[in-house]
């Protein structure tokens, strides 16, 4: 087996902001506003959640969430396995339903310059589904949506989730 | 410090600019350009099977009396350009290499961006920052 | 960044969006599927030659691509290199990464071109960046092995 010339995590990792950054751009000539863009990304980042919830118990060999201070903590840690970033958790709301994460690095945006005509689109939008898709899949209904964003100039990037309620464990279609 | 740097895209147009003095930059333009020839021709030396350059530095490209003009050409065929002032005699030759690969290391970078269409010429006003830094050795 | 996992879901998640709920899978069209390779291909092979000595030729370009890209990218080396010293090259990836999870049967293969073609894109774009203009087609005749033809466009 010759020796390998390239860091293959690497390799991969770079690979996927260069994907996801085509894709983005695709989407940018495909529709006309780019708030549309902005919402197909957040649903292709709630379906890649879905599936990537599995992938995190299954790795993690984690269990049910105690509590929403507990399902932040279990996030933190899918950023690190998933994005290689720690982000930390702050800003709490008084009433405890709310929270941030705070990214001082994005590596989905680390190399992408946004053109003047397109500082509405949530470009890490995807981030915001994936964090929704993931919890929908252990039953719990969230929002989730960028607050800043080192994207439009802002010192880091702020992903705030918000807790909506508890879903009833899901029965299996047709027998409501 | 060097006074100049300059990349010219595959089909030797030039695509990006940049001289520590403004003034300069039509004098340095032509320069740049009439050392393409000389890039050509270390890339192919025809009639001498075996004596093509491997790496990515070519090295000094030619000297005039008021400067030397130094050359690198990517795998994906993007030359830099560097001219540096004859009266500068501190600059060493891996010095100019570290610069090359540095200036390299943002137009792969600067590439990456997806707003960035290929071949068009750079405008990002980062990417000048960062080059100006590297050829007046601010980083 | 870490996990393998998010390109796959990331690959699924283009070709959904290029073929939408496209059910007629006949002369289906995935030129935007491949165009999106392309754009990554020329990319990330920017990153990767930053580093490396001058190829020496078309086919030391050719053999790159089958070693040392195609590990990094698709986690190991392909199986077969062919060529007709005429500018065809046919590339063979007897488990290739993003067939590897389909089952094989029938309805399966109708659909591989979908699994396919973003992978002929980054080929293309690749090689387009590294001066050789070339025509990328793939053929899946049994999952999840793949061929890869290469046919070098001369100027």
């Amino acid at each position: 087996m010759s020796r390998q010339r390239f860091d293959t995590k690497k390799v991969n990792s770079e690979l996927v902001t260069l994907t996801y950054g085509t894709l983005v751009a695709q989407m940018v000539k495909d529709f006309d506003n780019p708030d549309d863009v902005s919402k197909q990304l957040d649903r292709i980042g709630y379906n890649m959640g879905i599936r990537l919830i599995e992938d995190f118990l299954s790795k993690t060999g984690t269990g049910r969430c105690l509590d929403l201070k507990d399902t932040a903590d279990k996030i933190q840690s899918a950023f690190r396995l998933y994005l290689g970033v720690q982000p930390n958790v702050v800003n709490w709301s008084p009433a405890g339903d709310e929270f941030s994460f705070i990214l001082d690095s994005n590596p989905l945006t680390e190399l992408v310059e946004l053109p003047e005509d397109l500082k509405q689109l949530k470009y890490c939008n995807i981030i915001c589904g994936a964090i929704r898709g993931a919890l929908e899949m252990v039953q719990l209904d969230v929002q989730s949506w960028v607050v800043q964003d080192q994207l439009k100039g802002d010192q880091n990037t702020e992903i705030r989730v918000k807790f909506i309620r508890r879903l009833e464990d899901a029965m299996p279609a047709g027998e409501e | 410090m060097a006074v100049c740097a300059a990349i010219v895209g595959k089909e030797n147009s030039p695509k990006f600019f940049c001289c520590v003095n403004p003034d300069e930059e039509l004098n340095f333009q032509y320069k740049v350009l009439s050392s393409l020839d000389i890039i050509e021709e270390k890339l192919n030396p025809t009639n001498k099977p075996g004596t093509e350059i491997k790496e990515l530095y070519l090295g000094m490209l030619y000297s005039l009396e008021t400067c030397k003009i130094y050359g690198y050409v990517t795998n994906t065929k993007i030359k830099f350009i560097i001219v540096v002032d004859s009266s500068n005699l501190q600059l060493r030759d891996n010095e100019i290499r570290s610069m090359f690969s540095k200036i390299h290391s943002e137009y792969a970078d600067m590439v990456s961006n997806p707003f960035y269409t290929p071949g068009e010429p750079i405008t990002s006003k980062l990417f000048a920052s960062s080059i100006k830094n590297i050829i007046t050795g601010t980083v | 960044m870490a996990d393998d996992i998010l390109l796959d879901l990331l690959h699924s998640e283009i070709v959904q969006y290029v073929v939408g709920n496209n059910d007629n899978m006949k002369d289906e069209d995935l030129s935007t599927l491949e165009y999106i390779g392309f754009s990554t291909g020329y990319r990330i092979i920017e990153r990767l030659t930053k580093e490396m000595p001058r190829f020496k030729d078309e086919l030391d370009t050719m053999k790159f691509i089958c070693t040392d890209f195609w590990s990094a990218v698709y986690k190991k080396q392909i199986d077969n290199l062919r060529t007709n010293h005429q500018g065809v090259y046919v590339l063979q990836d007897n488990v290739f990464r993003f067939l590897s999870r389909l089952s094989n049967g029938k309805q399966y293969l109708e659909v591989a071109p979908r699994y396919v073609t973003f992978t002929c894109g980054v080929i293309r774009g690749s090689l387009a960046n590294l001066n050789i203009q070339c025509l990328v087609t793939a053929e899946v005749q049994s999952l999840p092995s793949c061929k890869f033809h290469i046919q070098v466009q001369r100027t």
